[in-house]
């Protein structure tokens, strides 16, 4: 998994985690809220991405072995 | 219709760009550019040294592309140009250029005010003011947020 932004900041840019088969991104996203409770809010954002190969994915996306995931911060603009 | 967009690590300078503009537009009646600069104060009214612009390897690049490929549709330009900076930014140096040319000059304002509005809310970048208050993410305003759905 990568992050950016605040996410980097409080996660830090890369981590690696071990997934159940057939997850979704909502339920990483859940897993990783818990995890970092001071993070939980923007993973929650209605503003924020995520980015699986070369497409930005919806929650029900479901994961497969090889998969990285990034998770994006509402963006800032320019 | 040519289209040209870029990230830009560097110093970005709007004379070069906007010559470059021009030598695209001969056979236009009209171009129009606008140049953003680092702010050196926050909205809060601190003092503001820099500006940290963190990017996407591939989606920065692509919503730039896509904003600018809408607004040369969208107004029938001839050109569109936009170099955005990113990285680490001095309070006071150019942050981002757009310019338009098109056959006459309301299509040319029009879009170069479009383009804007669409890159303060849409471009993707996460952005850092560093200062004496220390470092603060920023995020569009409402009045920005507002300013984009004036075009939807």
């Amino acid at each position: 998994m990568l992050f950016y932004g605040r996410l980097a900041e409080a996660i830090g840019p890369e981590l690696e985690v071990v997934v159940s088969p057939g997850s979704s991104v909502a339920d990483v996203r859940e897993t990783l809220a818990a995890q970092h409770p001071d993070a939980a809010a923007v993973l929650r954002h209605k503003r924020s991405l995520s980015f699986v190969g070369d497409r930005l994915v919806r929650d029900d996306y479901r994961l497969v072995a090889t998969d990285t995931i990034e998770f994006l911060p509402p963006v800032s603009g320019g | 219709m040519s289209v040209a967009v870029r990230l830009e690590e560097n110093a970005l300078c709007p004379d070069k760009e906007l010559k470059a503009l021009l030598a695209q537009a001969a056979g236009d009646g009209a171009v129009v550019c606008f140049t953003g600069l680092a702010r050196p104060g926050s909205k809060a009214g601190e003092a503001v040294c820099r500006l940290i612009l963190e990017h996407h390897p591939v989606l920065t690049l692509r919503s730039l592309q896509e904003i600018a490929v809408e607004a040369a549709t969208r107004f029938d330009l001839s050109h569109v140009h936009v170099v955005h900076r990113c990285g680490d930014i001095a309070a006071g140096e150019p942050i981002v250029f757009a310019g338009a040319a098109a056959l006459h000059r309301r299509a040319a304002f029009k879009a170069a005010d479009y383009l804007m509005d669409r890159l303060k809310t849409e471009a993707l970048f996460w952005k850092r003011e560093v200062g004496d208050a220390g470092s603060q993410w920023i995020e569009p305003t409402q009045a920005d947020y507002a300013d984009r759905e004036r075009w939807d």
